[in-house]
C-alpha cells in the first residue's frame, strides 16, 4: 500500500474540501444548512452515497466502456440514493418528510459525479472508498459549520436548543444570508489552509537544508 | 454489417443493461426489507397527529374532485375526530399529500405529508395553514384564500387537496354527523 497516496487521499476532504475549495454541491449547501440537524443529516446521506458509488464505480472501472460511463455512473448513484430514501422513509419518517425533495436531488449532486469521474474511475476500490469517506466527511463538516452559524443567527439556537437572551433576527434565515455565510466561511477556510501550507513550507525549508549549505539564523527565522 | 462498430456498441448496451438489472435487483431486495404498509402508516400518522386512536378506515377507496382527491378517511374510535389523507395536484414537484383533521365540523389541524416540494417550509413560516383552522367546512372558501408568495404552486397544490376534503366532507359526511 502506498502510504503517501493513502495520506493524500485521506486529507483530500480538507485540502480539496468539496464545499470550500472545489465549490461543488452549492445547492444542498444553501438549502439544507438552515439548522445543524438538517445539515448533518444531508451530509451523512451524501457520504453514504459517495462511499458506495465510489466503490462500485471503481470495481467496475475496467468493465464500463468509455462512451457510456456517465449513464452507468448515474444508474449506480441513483440506486444508492433510492436506498437512502427507502431506509429513511422506514426508520426516520419525520426527518424524511422534511428532507425528501433534497434527498432525491443527491443524484445530481456534482460532488458525487465529480469523484466518480475524476477519482474512482481511475483508482483502486480501497482508495476510492477512502476518498468517499474523506470527501463525504469534509462535505458534512462544511455543512455543519455553516448550519451552526445560520441557526445561531437566524434562530438564536444551537442544535435546536434556544440560547436564552439571544435575539432572533428576522430575515437572516433566508437563502441570501446563507450565501453570505457560505462566502465568509469559504474565505476563512482558504485563508487558514494557505497559512498552514505556508507554515509547512517554511518548516520544510528550515529542516531540510541543501547539501553543503548551512542555513543562516536569519533565513530560518523567515 | 461492420463488426468493428457493432461489437463495441453491443458491449455498451449490454454493460448498461447489466448494471441497470443489478440495480433493479438490489432495489427490489431493499424494497422488501423496508416496505411500509401505506394503510398502517396512515393509521399511525392519524393517531400521532391527533392523540386519538383509530382502528379502521371508513373509506379506503377515496374520491376525486378535480385536481384534488381524498385517499383515506377514518373516524377516531371515540367519534370526535374525522381524519383525512388528501392529495393535491399542481405542485412544483408534482402531487402534495396533506393530513386534514376535522373536529366539530371545523378544520382542527393540517399537516403536510409526502411531497417533493422544495418550498413547503415557506407555507408553515407564512402560517398558511392557520388561515383555515377553526373555520367550519360548510362555509370554508378554500380557493378564495391567498397563496404564499414564493411558493405559489405548493400553495395551490395544498388548496387543491384541502378543497377535496371540503367537498368530500360536505357531500358525504357533513349532514350525517354531529362531529
Amino acid at each position: 500500500m502506498d502510504k503517501a497516496k493513502l495520506r493524500e487521499t485521506l486529507l483530500g476532504g480538507v485540502r480539496s474540501n468539496p464545499t470550500f475549495v472545489l465549490v461543488l454541491g452549492t445547492c444542498p449547501t444553501i438549502a439544507m444548512t438552515g439548522s445543524l440537524f438538517s445539515a448533518f443529516a444531508m451530509g451523512i446521506a451524501t457520504t453514504f452515497v459517495l462511499i458506495f458509488s465510489n466503490l462500485f464505480v471503481s470495481l467496475l472501472r475496467g468493465l464500463i466502456p468509455d462512451k457510456v460511463r456517465i449513464p452507468c455512473y448515474i444508474v449506480i448513484i441513483s440506486t444508492f440514493v433510492i436506498i437512502v430514501q427507502m431506509v429513511m422513509k422506514k426508520y426516520l419518517p419525520d426527518l424524511y418528510s422534511t428532507m425528501q425533495a433534497f434527498i432525491a436531488l443527491i443524484v445530481v449532486n456534482c460532488i458525487i459525479l465529480a469523484r466518480a469521474e475524476s477519482f474512482a474511475s481511475c483508482n483502486k476500490p480501497l482508495y476510492s472508498v477512502l476518498d468517499g469517506v474523506s470527501m463525504g466527511l469534509g462535505f458534512t463538516a462544511a455543512l455543519c459549520v455553516i448550519g451552526i452559524v445560520r441557526e445561531f443567527f437566524a434562530g438564536g439556537a444551537f442544535a435546536g436548543m434556544s440560547i436564552p437572551g439571544f435575539p432572533v433576527m428576522e430575515g437572516v434565515g433566508a437563502s441570501a444570508f446563507g450565501f453570505i455565510v457560505f462566502g465568509c466561511m469559504m474565505a476563512l477556510f482558504n485563508f487558514l489552509i494557505a497559512k498552514a501550507e505556508a507554515r509547512k513550507a517554511r518548516m520544510k525549508n528550515a529542516t531540510l537544508p541543501l547539501a553543503g549549505h548551512e542555513p543562516q539564523a536569519a533565513e530560518v527565522s523567515k | 454489417m461492420n463488426k468493428a462498430k457493432v461489437i463495441p456498441m453491443l458491449k455498451c448496451v449490454l454493460v448498461l443493461a447489466a448494471i441497470a438489472l443489478c440495480s433493479g435487483l438490489l432495489l427490489g431486495v431493499f424494497n422488501i426489507l423496508t416496505y411500509v404498509d401505506p394503510l398502517q402508516s396512515t393509521y399511525e400518522r392519524f393517531a400521532e397527529d391527533t392523540g386519538a386512536s383509530f382502528s379502521k378506515m371508513a373509506d379506503e377507496e377515496g374520491a376525486e374532485y378535480g385536481n384534488g382527491s381524498v385517499l383515506y378517511y377514518a373516524v377516531s374510535d371515540d367519534g370526535t375526530v374525522h381524519a383525512f389523507l388528501a392529495e393535491g395536484g399542481g405542485g412544483f414537484g408534482g402531487k402534495v399529500q396533506l393530513y386534514v383533521y376535522v373536529k366539530d365540523g371545523a378544520v382542527d389541524k393540517i399537516v403536510a405529508g409526502d411531497n417533493s416540494e422544495t418550498y413547503m417550509s415557506k407555507l408553515e413560516e407564512a402560517k398558511f395553514y392557520d388561515s383555515f383552522l377553526g373555520v367550519p367546512l360548510s362555509s370554508l372558501d378554500v380557493q378564495g384564500t391567498d397563496v404564499v408568495s414564493g411558493a405559489t404552486k405548493s400553495s395551490k397544490a395544498v388548496k387543491n387537496a384541502l378543497n377535496a376534503v371540503v367537498q368530500y366532507y360536505n357531500g358525504k359526511i357533513g349532514g350525517q354527523s354531529n362531529g
